[in-house]
């Protein structure tokens, strides 16, 4: 039984179509992210959801309750924005209690001690915004989200803002809070990994449409077409044509072939250990070498055709610049699209 | 880095010299004696302050002043404040219209102003012509571009549409968030603006001179009747509503600074901030004052 549903939603602004005729369904607890470019629909769909804009056609169900026509505070989701949105005048309390004063919840003070003690913000109950750091900030947003105990919890990229290291410390901590709470989540992102590493489904949007929905891995080994090959996982992507040439065959079939970087090898010339079946070998020349720490990314060429290798990197095994190298494509990682 | 430090200040001082050399010329005068060929008076006297406070003319003026200023400043607030919010928030592409509409009253001077209302007005309907109430339309517009700008830009600082959807999603109506949320953060802009506004009105002239004239004697006025019999006395009247001014921009700044004053606000830094803040106001409002 779906929890949330998004029944063709359509949005145009003048005569742009924004999103064009979505479709969604997510589980209870699911913790779903919607990935794509800027300008993709992401946001837009979110703000939907939340009641920020309003759709031109189609529907949107929260746990069988029909909510495309009630006004956000009838909702019951729960919204935390990429540039936190806290309220300037109010202390981390008085910002956490708001929405609970506004339901006229009774035991305020202790549910929000609570809150508090689950985004570790103990102590700064009377601080101010503008006396904390980002991330705290983004803590006291998710704990003011949170606890009114929303339906569904809307995240439009929370975590953009943040430098890497604290991104990553509190890409963690949202997810055991998630978990914790069981709560329905849906995530906007524009950053692959963090759209991989935070989700149980992603829906990858281009041009206000889905064009792919599933669980991280199937999103990465196996995208349905080029925009979420070259998206996701940095593909190298060739006209079906141009690939026969490169590896001399012609019963290939398919418009297009892809294949991720990292399921290439390369061997130093001379050496021959790979099975000729399963593999197919390319000569080539390293045109360019660059290391993101434990990648080592090449960029090699290989009768005009130039493409990028990725390698993990060991201590002293880089190829350079210039260097003749042969390269090993597995068959069976190639995806014909 | 020193030198260019005392670069700095020396600039500041002589930029408040300028400022007040005009001030404290105008205060000496006006409790001056005798004063013919020496660079300060010869001898000082209360008599213009004197004569000044025994003329009931003076305090009828003042007071049809005030109560143009406390209308039109009213009225403005409460038509435009509700005005700017309602067109950034839900009507943001309507916002050029206002801003144009805001920014008239200075491409119109005040004679060709009244003239047009003159003749507008003489033979309307609404019979407001030479009535005070005509001057306090005119004013609501001359005072317009200040409110304007003041409220938008706080409206801008604080990005009032997402604390607005904020709110709303944590189940405030429209009307909970802009009185909880938007309004606690613009009300320092609102001051500014408000001051701004009052300090411009205590000094118009062309205005009320051309639209009520002696029907409605307000300070300037009365002032520019006094002009022809003593300067000394003029140099009084402007000194007295200087004051008055001043008494006015620095109690409402130190009852919002209470207002402001809250938990956190014990804090050093806090009150440091805030008085960093007061006194930026209170500069801006001094330089509209002397404009």
């Amino acid at each position: 039984m779906s929890y949330v549903t998004i029944d063709q939603v359509t949005k145009k602004y003048e005569n742009q179509v924004v999103l064009n005729d979505i479709s969604i369904t997510l589980n209870k607890g699911e913790f779903a992210t919607l990935l794509g470019q800027s300008g993709c629909g992401k946001s837009t769909l979110l703000r939907s959801i939340a009641g920020l804009e309003d759709v031109d056609a189609g529907r949107i169900l929260i746990d069988g309750k029909d909510i495309t026509n009630l006004s956000p505070r009838q909702r019951e989701v729960g919204m935390v924005f990429q540039s936190y949105a806290l309220f300037p005048n109010m202390n981390v309390f008085d910002n956490i209690a708001y929405g609970l004063k506004m339901k006229k919840v009774k035991n305020i003070k202790s549910k929000v001690a609570k809150m508090i003690e689950m985004v570790d913000l103990a102590g700064k109950e009377e601080s101010y915004p503008h006396q904390l750091s980002g991330g705290q900030q983004q803590r006291v947003a998710l704990a003011r989200a949170l606890v009114i105990e929303p339906k569904v919890l809307l995240l439009d990229e929370p975590l953009s803002a943040l430098d890497a290291k604290i991104r990553k410390s509190l890409q963690k901590e949202l997810k055991r809070i998630q978990k914790e709470l069981n709560i329905t989540t849906i995530f906007v992102t524009h950053d692959q990994e963090e759209a991989m590493t935070m989700s149980d489904r992603i829906f990858v949007m281009n041009k206000g449409n889905v064009v792919q929905s599933g669980s991280p891995t199937e999103i990465y080994t196996t995208p349905v077409n080029t925009f979420v090959a070259n998206f996701i996982g940095n593909y190298n992507v060739f006209k079906m044509d141009t690939f026969r040439k490169l590896v001399r065959s012609t019963e290939l079939k398919g418009d297009e072939v892809a294949f991720r970087p990292e399921v290439l090898k390369l061997l130093p010339i001379g050496e021959e250990s790979q099975d000729l079946q399963e593999n197919w070998r390319l000569k080539g020349i390293i045109k360019d070498v660059s290391m993101t720490g434990n990648i080592l990314r090449y960029e090699v060429e290989s009768e005009d055709f130039s493409f990028h290798v990725d390698d993990l990197h060991h201590r002293g095994a880089i190829f350079d610049q210039g260097t003749h190298i042969q390269i090993i494509l597995p068959k069976k990682e190639c995806l014909f699209l | 880095m020193k030198s260019l430090l005392s670069f700095h200040k020396a600039l500041v001082g002589l930029l408040v010299i300028y400022l007040l050399i005009p001030l404290i010329g105008t205060f000496l005068f006006s409790i001056a004696g005798k004063w013919d060929h020496t660079i300060l008076p010869e001898s000082y006297t209360m008599k213009w302050y004197i004569e000044l406070f025994q003329d009931e003319r003076f305090f009828d003026a003042f007071q049809r002043t005030l109560f143009l200023i406390v209308m039109s400043v009213g009225l403005s607030i409460v038509i435009m404040l509700p005005t700017i919010f309602i067109i950034t928030v839900y009507f943001s592409k309507w916002e050029r219209l206002l801003q144009a509409a805001a920014m008239l009253p200075y491409g119109i001077p005040p004679i060709v102003g009244a003239v047009g209302l003159i003749k507008l007005y003489s033979n309307s309907l609404i019979p407001i012509a030479g009535t005070p109430w005509i001057l306090i339309g005119a004013y609501f517009i001359t005072i317009l571009p200040f409110m304007y700008q003041g409220i938008r830009n706080s409206l801008r600082t604080i990005n009032a549409v997402q604390l607005v959807d904020a709110a709303e999603l944590l189940g405030a109506t429209k009307f909970q968030a802009f009185r909880t949320v938007v309004f606690p953060n613009i009300i320092s802009g609102i001051l500014v603006s408000t001051l701004l506004s009052v300090a411009l009105l205590f000094s118009e002239f062309a205005l009320a001179n051309l639209l009520v004239g002696g029907r409605f004697e307000t300070l300037q006025i009365f002032l520019a009747d006094k002009l022809n019999s003593s300067g000394h006395l003029t140099s009084a009247i402007v000194i007295t509503y200087y004051s008055v001014i001043l008494l006015l921009t620095g109690t409402v700044l130190k009852l919002t600074f209470k207002n402001e004053k809250n938990p956190a606000g014990k804090k050093k830094n806090r009150v440091l901030s805030l008085l960093r803040k007061q006194s930026r106001d209170k500069k801006f409002a001094l330089e509209g004052e002397n404009s």
